[in-house]
């Protein structure tokens, strides 16, 4: 199995006023074709600046400070401003006009919010044609349309709707829309950054499904962001669990949700709420995670940790091989 | 739009069939028996007026430009006929009816060469003019309406101002050849004559024919509106979008440079501009756009600073979108609505500004006729009762900014899709 994407010893930092805040800190990732990848972790710790750093659009003050990205290409891709070879591609070395080649057609991203991702001026057919048009100027505006009410279809809105304009679609639809945007050049990656949680229950339902479905339909390999596991529990192949800008546990969605490695990934399903189990207590975890631009020395989740021990403030934890097969970041494993 | 409804244009909703009337309301009645009375009070008028006219040729030019205008629908009828039968591709067919005004302007130039005696050697580019615009209005209502209409009341307002603003320059084309006095002679009355059978206007305070001036004095109203209004559009809107666009220094001292002109009272920077370039179309025309652009420019330019942070255009980045489609699909088409706003309440404006600029004596001599000039002069009789010198240049302006208005509201509701219904 070859890798859709390779993330080595990334770092992005955002430069503030008060001080460098590391977001992503020497985050190390590999996966493989045609999986999904669920990335979860409270909100602040750093997984949509992950995401975009893959999309090379780390926003305003931030900046990737070290590492590099693979993304594994199929075919040559030609580009006015040199072409990309097929293989593995390091897209940190690319110019912008390479990246914005690759953007769309290789690499997909998934805004959280639909209801200010399309542009109020063009009908949703026109951001259809737009889109492959960007990538193949070649495509007649007739075709790009019929492959744009394919996709459309396959996520459950009328091909005639193609006609009509942003405003006039409710925000579920317009993530579909999006979804579909995001789909339609069937691009090896797709990340989707939190895609449903603006979104009511049952419309998240019907669209995480779908999207499963053109997912295996379209071969993609897919990231999807969240904090809500319940949502990875039923979409994911892999977890991985973020804190503070590290990876502290990445493990199948079944080892991760049956046997957590790490005392951070144990507390965070201990406070997934559970229908089935009205009675369940839920357990919060105490405390905060500490402040980014003042990041304290060792394991990062020391202040909040039951099982902390005297090395975890000195030594930052190393990510190994775990148990059950996945890797983990805490020194209650790998012995010495 | 089915095929007879495509090729038919506006006579479709006109075509006298039975159920067209059938089960329409009072008002439905009033609204059509009001248009029609308009459009034969216009035609009726323009006769009258040409009949008695100064030139004795006004009926000539007046059946000219009708007859050249129908030609011209005709053309744009058949263009489409074609399109419908499938003969010709659309594009083809627009040449070809681009041609066919290009033929019908050379036949109808050479035509008034051979014909018309050397005196009158200049009626063939009124012809021309005057026959194109009555072309596009009968265009506007034929080809336009079906699709303004279905935008329900901005489409409606939108054709209403375009006919209003081109049925002025129609008047203004054709003013010469059907007024009934030279708008220049002196002493055709007793100065100052209140309106009356033979003189419908009355007079000006030199005894010019009121009635005269008016109908041909909208010229340089227009030019300078016109003129003005597209340096400004073409400036302002480039720079502002440049500038936001671009950010960092180009911003800062574009932004400078407007901020400065802005930070003069309008009427007097545009009165020293003319002062200094000296009286003249162009020169007023500038005069009044440099006034303008800084509008034009802080509006783009603070639009697309907010535009360029909206999700969308970060989408558009995301799905690989180039920087100039970034640039004219997603930013300038959100942005431009409120230029055209102001595009509107600028017409509007340059017209005033021209009137001022006449009043302080920048405009144009007496020999020119000008509402502007009559306007600011009957300003100085209206306190001694002559209240007709201001009245009836003031209601020509009045006329023509409303145009401008409506047509510019309008447009900027149509080219909102959210507001549109
Ligand atoms: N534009 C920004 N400027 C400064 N700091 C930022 C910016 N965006 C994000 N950050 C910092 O980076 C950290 C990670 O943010 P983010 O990737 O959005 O987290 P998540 O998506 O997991 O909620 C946050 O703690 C925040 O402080
Ligand atoms: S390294 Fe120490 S503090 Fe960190 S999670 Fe493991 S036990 Fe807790
Ligand atoms: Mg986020």
């Amino acid at each position: 199995m070859t890798n859709a994407l390779r993330i080595q010893d990334l770092t992005v930092e955002y430069k503030t006023r008060r001080g460098v805040a590391r977001a992503v800190d020497r985050v190390q990732l590999s996966l493989e074709e045609n999986r999904t990848l669920g990335l979860a972790g409270e909100s602040g710790c750093g997984k949509s600046t992950l995401g975009r750093a893959i999309m090379r659009l780390v926003p305003h003050p931030g900046q990737v400070a070290g590492g590099n990205i693979y993304i594994n290409i199929d075919d040559d891709i030609p580009c006015k401003k040199g072409d990309i070879p097929k293989g593995e591609v390091d897209i940190t070395g690319l110019n912008e006009e390479q990246m914005r080649v690759l953007r769309g057609k290789e690499i997909a991203y998934i805004f959280q919010d639909p209801m200010t991702s399309l542009n109020p001026m063009l009908t949703i057919g026109n951001h259809f044609i737009q889109m492959i048009q960007a990538h193949n100027p070649e495509i007649e505006k007739e075709e790009a349309l019929d492959r744009g009410k394919e996709v459309l279809e396959g996520l459950g809105i009328l091909p005639e709707r193609v006609t009509d304009y942003p405003h006039q679609f409710s925000g579920g639809m317009r993530q579909r829309v999006m979804i579909g945007l995001g789909m339609v050049l069937r691009p090896r990656l797709l990340i989707s950054d939190e895609p449903t949680t603006s979104l009511d229950v049952i419309v998240e339902a019907q669209i995480l499904e779908q999207m499963a479905e053109l997912k295996k339909t379209f071969n993609l390999t897919m990231i999807l962001i969240t904090h809500n596991l319940g949502v990875l529990a039923q979409t994911a192949d892999d977890i991985a669990i973020m804190y503070c800008g590290r990876i502290v546990e990445l493990a199948s969605t079944e080892n991760l949700f049956e046997a957590p490695q790490h005392p951070y990934a144990q507390a965070l399903l201990l406070s997934v709420p559970d229908v089935t189990k009205p009675n369940k207590k839920l357990v919060w975890i105490p405390g905060a995670p500490p402040d980014l631009v003042d990041p304290i020395p060792g394991c990062m989740f020391n202040p909040r940790c039951p099982m902390a021990m005297d090395i975890c403030k000195t030594q930052v934890p190393p990510l190994i091989e775990s148990e059950t097969g996945g890797l983990v970041a805490c020194h209650l494993y790998g012995g010495k | 739009m089915d095929k007879t409804k495509l090729v038919s244009g506006i006579f479709f909703q006109l075509t006298p069939k039975k159920e067209a009337f059938e089960g329409r309301s009072g008002k439905w009645w009033f609204a059509l028996l009001i248009l029609v009375g308009l459009a034969l009070a216009f035609i009726a008028g323009l006769i009258l007026v040409a009949v008695g006219s100064n030139s004795g040729m006004g009926l000539q030019v007046v059946t000219g430009t009708f007859i050249i205008g129908f030609l011209v629908l005709g053309g744009r009828a058949g263009s489409r006929y074609v399109v419908e039968q499938g003969v010709v591709t659309k594009k083809r067919a627009f040449a070809w009816f681009i041609g066919f005004c290009l033929i019908t302007t050379i036949a109808v130039s050479v035509a008034s060469f051979v014909f018309l005696p050397a005196s009158a050697f200049d009626l063939w580019f009124v012809l021309v003019t005057g026959g194109f615009t009555l072309g596009v209005m009968v265009i506007v209502l034929y080809d336009f309406y079906p699709v303004l209409r279905e935008r329900g009341n901005p489409g409606l307002a939108v054709t209403a101002g375009i006919l209003l603003v081109l049925s002025i320059v129609y008047m203004t084309f054709i003013a010469y050849w059907i007024v009934p006095h030279d708008p220049f002679t002196l002493d055709v009355g007793r100065p100052l004559a209140p309106p009356s059978s033979s003189l419908p206007f009355g007079t000006t305070s030199l005894g010019q024919d009121l009635f005269s001036r008016t109908i041909a004095g909208g010229a340089i109203m227009l030019q300078v509106a016109v003129v003005s209004v597209i340096v400004c559009f073409f400036i302002g809107v480039p720079a502002g979008l440049g500038a936001a666009y671009r950010g960092g220094m180009v911003d800062r001292v574009v932004s400078l440079l407007m901020d400065s002109i802005f930070a003069f009272p309008g009427l007097v920077l545009a009165i020293a501009i003319a002062a200094m370039l000296g009286p003249g179309i162009i020169n007023m025309a500038i005069s009044i756009a440099v006034v303008y652009v800084p509008s034009y420019y802080r509006v783009i330019r603070s639009q697309v600073l907010s535009i360029k942070e909206l999700p969308y255009v970060e989408a558009a980045v995301v799905m690989g979108a180039r920087d100039w489609e970034i640039l004219f699909r997603y930013v300038l088409p959100n942005a431009l609505p409120s230029a055209v706003v102001i595009l509107s309440i600028n017409f509007a404006d340059a017209i005033l500004t021209a009137a001022g600029l006449t009043f302080v004596g920048l405009g144009f001599p007496i020999d020119v006729a000008d509402w502007g000039y009559d306007l600011t002069a009957g300003w100085g009789v209206l306190v001694i009762g002559k209240w007709w010198l201001m009245t009836f240049p003031g209601i020509m302006i009045v006329l023509l900014a409303l145009g401008f208005t409506l047509a510019g509201e309008g447009l900027s509701e149509i080219l909102t899709p959210k507001l549109r219904e």
